[in-house]
């Protein structure tokens, strides 16, 4: 189907590519389908795009390029799902990144306590909350080990 | 909004199978005991707030205002 997106204009894509919210997106109720889009020119930032809203379109990003000892109880997230047959190969992370200028400084910080949590089998997506834990929701990725 | 008061140890239930243990007031602060199924988030209102601010961010960053960061953060990463 094609899509209108807020970075690259329309385009098509093919509709097994759809990926669904069903709790929504915290920020935005009432969207639930997505589109994960890649391109090399904006690598390693990808964009989580709304199929039904252009405007609607986060940067995101693998969080173990930055931060590789990042850890989430994958086991322990399927348990809280219907999600029959998963294992934690199914699942792919994305971080919310944020790119901010302060004194000319470019800052950019990735949520690592609301992780989207993409089920490939199903196309389900859910933003996660990680909150018992230490992990920040402004982690500095350019200062990160 | 709906209001109630309990006292401590009375409880309140919610639909079919969430129910809320007010379990011990002290200081100024409520122990709150929440049965409910795992599918159930359940978080604490401002933890859910950051989450949310950061998505509104994030989308509001104009898309062309990100190359430098590309930039900074390919250098930042290990070569493949």
């Amino acid at each position: 189907m094609k899509i209108l997106s807020r970075k690259f204009g329309e385009i098509e894509i093919d509709d097994d590519k759809i990926l669904v919210m069903p709790e929504g997106l915290p920020g935005f109720d009432g969207f639930e389908r997505f589109v994960l889009l890649e391109d090399p020119k904006t690598a390693p930032f990808c964009w989580f795009q709304s199929v039904d809203e252009p405007n609607l379109s986060m940067i995101v990003m693998n969080p173990f390029l930055f931060k590789p000892d990042y850890e989430l109880d994958l086991d322990g997230f399927i348990g809280t799902r219907d999600w029959e047959n998963t294992t934690p190969d199914d699942l792919i992370i994305y971080v919310v990144v944020n790119v901010s200028e302060k004194e000319n400084e470019t800052k950019i910080t990735a949520n690592l306590m609301g992780p989207l949590i993409i089920n490939q089998k199903n196309k389900e997506v859910i933003q996660a909350v990680i909150s018992d834990t230490t992990y920040s929701h402004q982690h500095n990725v350019l200062t990160s080990s | 909004m709906l209001v109630l008061s309990r006292k401590v140890g009375e409880k309140i239930k919610i639909g079919k199978d969430i129910v809320i243990n007010i379990l011990k007031i002290e200081g100024g602060i409520i122990r709150v005991g929440i049965d409910a199924p795992q599918r159930i988030p359940i978080l604490r209102m401002e933890v859910f707030e950051k989450i949310q601010n950061e998505n509104i961010e994030s989308v509001s960053r104009k898309t062309d205002e990100i190359t430098d960061a590309i930039e900074l953060i390919k250098n930042k990463l290990p070569k493949e």
